[in-house]
């Protein structure tokens, strides 16, 4: 029983580094409806920038972490100005929005890879003892990963229904040809979508490796499959449906630890992916749009 | 003189396994329009297999393990390997074919692959885990006494004969009713299906034989160099494959040679004999899969088509040069083979 | 309002019956519990304002959705909840609203592979491929006569991509003659086309009713094109049937008028 609990505050706190890099990518999802495959370089790129602001330039890590997300959404707004705009312009399908975003994150490893070499490193921050609340035991560390967690959507959600540009950006995702005709500048909400996806893939990429300890130029595309799990899980493109598709994957995986060695808690994401695939496609809330 | 021709024949090689990597993407992606966005996975299954096949047991105590280990001849063994890359294609596309969306199909690929990398990785006793399978047999070793230069030749020669019937064969489903059906697919899916053809069945078989030509690729690699270890087929290696075939031009198998040539011969020769940096083994690799990683970028920005575009493909025509007649008149004579316009 | 006999003497007439069918989207109705029939070779109108439902019928008749229940029936065997590919093959072909060409094939390849049995089999291209080759030259005989007809022919080799709108629009008819349909559903195909083409496609769909007897059934919203070509026409309106009958008849019904027909399709009908 105790492990039980034990497994299931880690699925906590992994559903909550999860939400963050799931909602990230299903906002940008919704808004320009192709999938990024460089998704996982900018979750590196978060964790390596806060890294060197962090270990190298001596910041207090809260601000390094500021900077480094900020440097993330600059990255992904710099990304979607070369890159993408070009493309969008020439109204490349889907199949070449796929193969570049693919491309691109060959190249933006690549250039981490130069900068930060291979091999592992860890954030210059102490590890706290266990607190214990309830059934849970939770480090420091990990209750401040949930706090984060939990900001962070209750700002997304603000921000979805309070906002202006919230509600352009659900506009946009349900149905862009009507957002355009009505007047929306799709352009910059496009962009603020980049820089807000950037940032949260930035900022997951902070909390994971502030939960794994330690990681490398590669962490973020070994978890990028384990991303897709959850928003599709959740309903690609369904912002809510990608917190919740997190939380039961992330619980899922790591309360799986129970049965299985927790060496293959990636693939039961990946099972569950496949189980979805199979079975309920649209995801568990659906969207019954673009048949 | 030898050193050289012993270069010559690895490079070539080295060509021609590329090369049907290159054609087994164009089956599936520049026929059918399948994003497979893991091909190296399928190499790598094929030439796995296919060793163990052909490995006898792994000696007890040791400290190398593998499943199998059959001790088989190795064109049985290499017919296994081929087999289950073709099954692992099918299983993929059981998941991610019968969707329409192109997306889900790419996610499912790139997921297998990060997942089959991390299993045989870290499952030492698949394939032996991180340490790889070495001493791998090599095919008709034992026919004769080779020398080292004479065994490199005749193993050229027998890619080079295999390259060439699956290029023969690729052309031939090209030119097929098959193959016309696939460009179908590619083109507009749903249309395909509103005709009454069956679409999942066509993109799955394109998603298999695609899959078997990779895992041919696989299977020579291996025996080539008697040794695959996961450090041999990084995700890297994928987009060497996807921008051979972008440069070279997607649905033309000449191109794919071409792309092959260019990508996987002369750009990575030349990057290997770019100054080691000491201080930062890895920056030639890094820069490498840079320039890997634009050259998929652009080539789609610049020239979809590659360097040498598909093919118009004409048919049966009326004969030509006869005005006086009306083409229904010419139609009611029957038809002639006219060369390209 | 739909007449559905069920006496089973005139049913043997019906190409295409629609009962009770239902489709809704996240609790929204687009198709509410719908029924027609279509007689065999006949040119059936199917007419209703925007949003009535009718791309979604015909996404439902092709399979291309599932509907939430009633029937569908093609020759009185139940359709409904079939795979589109299955659909097809029975000869229930459908056209798209926006131009659906096959953009890097040729106008020739495009009609070619739009042809039932092509023998379009790996084990034809290992060991039979003279079983391609024989249908092939039948087929580019089709091919070009059909072309010929439709005024396509000094374009067969040219990219589809390169067509204007209209000729898409005659590719697409011509495309859907090669598959030898019974019955073709054609959702606005007029859509976007210059009134002389309007008068050409009209009279191509006229044309093949006659000679080959296929069953049409045509959503369009340009009256004056249904009023002319169409023998029976349907009106729908919130997903269900509001009225059948010809067109002279339908322009008296009030509830038509009301509901649908309002001022500006009665001045494009010129009524
Ligand atoms: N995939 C879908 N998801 C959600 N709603 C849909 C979907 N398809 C259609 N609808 C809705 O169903 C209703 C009927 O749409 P449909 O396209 O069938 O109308 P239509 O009669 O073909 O209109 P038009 O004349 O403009 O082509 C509309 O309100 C539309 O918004
Ligand atoms: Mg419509």
């Amino acid at each position: 029983m105790s492990l039980f609990f034990l497994t299931l505050g880690f699925g906590l706190v992994t559903a909550s580094v999860l939400s963050l890099l799931s909602v990230g990518l299903s906002l940008q999802f919704g808004v320009t409806n192709f999938v990024n495959f460089a998704y996982g370089s900018y979750l590196s790129a978060g964790m390596l920038f806060t890294w060197t602001f962090s270990a190298k330039l001596h910041f207090p890590f809260v601000l390094a972490t500021v900077c480094g997300v900020i440097l993330t959404a600059i990255l992904a707004l710099i990304v979607n100005e070369v890159v993408f705009e070009p493309f969008a312009k020439r109204r490349k399908s889907i199949f070449y929005m796929l193969i570049v975003t693919f491309g691109l994150s060959l190249l933006l490893d690549s250039i981490l890879q130069i900068f930060y070499g291979v091999g592992f490193d860890k954030f210059p921050i102490k590890q706290s003892a266990a607190i214990k609340i309830g059934p849970f035991d939770f480090t420091g560390v990990q209750l401040l990963i949930i706090l984060v967690a939990v900001v962070s959507m209750v700002v997304i959600h603000l921000l979805l229904t309070r906002t202006s540009l919230g509600k352009k950006m659900r506009a946009m995702s349900d149905n862009p040809d009507l957002a355009k005709i009505s007047g929306i500048d799709t352009k910059s909400v496009t962009r603020a979508t980049w820089a807000i996806s950037g940032a949260l893939a930035g900022l997951g990429g902070v909390v994971l490796a502030l939960n794994t300890v330690y990681f490398e130029t590669t962490t973020g595309d070994s978890l990028l499959f384990v991303i897709f799990a959850a928003v599709i899980l959740g309903g690609i493109g369904q912002t809510y449906g990608a917190m919740l598709g997190a939380l039961v994957i992330g619980v899922v995986t790591e309360v799986s630890a129970v049965w299985v060695s927790s060496a293959y808690k990636t693939d039961v994401a990946f099972l569950i992916l496949v189980i979805m695939l199979l079975v309920r496609p649209q995801g568990i809330i659906a969207s019954q749009g673009k048949a | 003189m030898d050193i050289i021709l012993g270069y010559v024949t690895t490079i070539l090689v080295f060509f021609f396994t590329y090369n049907i990597f290159t054609l087994g993407l164009n089956i599936q992606f520049g026929y059918t329009g399948i994003l497979n966005f893991t091909v190296i996975t399928f190499m790598a299954i094929g030439g796995y297999v296919a060793a163990v096949l052909a490995m006898p047991k792994a000696p007890a105590g040791s400290g190398i393990y593998y499943i199998l280990g059959l001790n088989l001849p190795w064109p049985i063994a290499a017919l296994g390997g081929v087999l289950a890359a073709g099954l692992l294609g099918y299983l993929i596309g059981q998941i991610a074919l019968k969707r329409l969306r192109s997306d889900y199909l790419a996610i499912v690929t790139l997921a297998t692959g990060t997942l089959l990398y991390g299993l045989i990785g870290n499952g030492t006793s698949i394939f032996d885990g991180w340490q790889g399978l070495f001493n791998v047999p090599q095919p008709f070793a034992g026919f004769r006494t080779w020398t080292p230069l004479g065994y490199s030749i005749f193993f050229t020669i027998v890619t080079a004969v295999i390259f060439v019937f699956l290029w023969l064969f690729a052309n031939r489903i090209y030119k097929s009713p098959l193959g016309r059906v696939m460009r179908a697919v590619r083109d507009d899916q749903d249309v395909v299906e509103a005709f009454g053809k069956n679409t999942f069945k066509i993109r799955m078989t394109a998603m298999v034989l695609g899959s078997m030509y990779v895992g041919v690729g696989g299977v020579l690699t291996i025996a080539y160099i008697t040794a695959l270890s996961p450090a041999g087929w990084t995700t890297g290696e994928t987009f060497v494959v996807w921008a051979a075939l972008l440069v070279g031009g997607r649905g033309n198998n000449f191109g794919a040679i071409v792309g092959s040539f260019l990508v996987a011969v002369v750009f990575n020769e030349a990057t290997r004999y770019l100054p080691q940096i000491p201080a930062h083994p890895n920056l030639i690799p890094d820069i490498r899969y840079v320039l890997i990683g634009l050259a998929v970028i652009l080539s789609v920005y610049f020239r979809p088509q590659g360097v040498f575009p598909e093919k118009k493909n004409t048919f049966f025509e009326v004969p030509l040069g006869d005005n006086s007649k009306t083409i229904e008149e010419h139609l009611a004579g029957g038809l002639s083979k006219v060369g390209e316009q | 309002m739909a007449t559905i006999s069920n006496d089973p003497s005139t049913q043997v007439n019906v190409a295409l019956e629609v009962e009770s069918l239902k489709k809704s989207f996240g609790g929204v109705a687009a198709v509410d519990g719908v029924s027609f029939s279509v007689e065999k070779g006949t040119i059936t109108g199917l007419i209703g304002p925007n949003g009535a439902g009718k791309s979604t019928m015909v996404n439902l008749i092709s399979g291309a959705l599932k509907p939430d229940s009633g029937h569908i029936r093609l020759d009185g065997h139940e359709i409904g909840g079939l795979e589109p590919h299955q659909i097809g093959a029975r000869g229930l072909i459908r056209t798209f609203q926006i131009s659906r060409e096959y953009p890097d094939m040729t106008v020739m390849e495009n009609l070619i592979v739009s042809a039932a049995n092509q023998g379009e089999r790996l084990i034809n291209v290992c060991f039979r491929p003279s079983v391609g080759k024989k249908r092939d030259r039948e087929l580019v005989e089709r091919a070009l006569h059909t072309l010929v007809t439709f005024g396509l022919y000094p374009l067969r080799n040219e990219y589809a991509r390169n067509l204007s709108g209209g000729q898409k629009r005659l590719l697409e008819l011509s495309r859907a003659v090669m598959a030898d349909p019974k019955v073709l559903l054609l959702d606005e195909p007029m859509a976007g086309v210059n009134p002389a083409l309007i008068e050409k496609l009209g009279e191509h769909i006229v044309g093949l009713n006659k000679e080959l007897g296929t069953t049409f059934v045509l959503v369009e919203h340009n009256l004056e094109i249904v009023e002319k070509i169409c023998s029976k026409v349907i009106v729908v309106a919130l997903g269900a049937t509001l009225a059948v009958g010809t067109m002279a008849e339908l322009r008296k019904n009030q509830a038509v008028v009301e509901a649908y027909l309002g001022g500006d399709v009665r001045e494009r009908v010129g009524s």
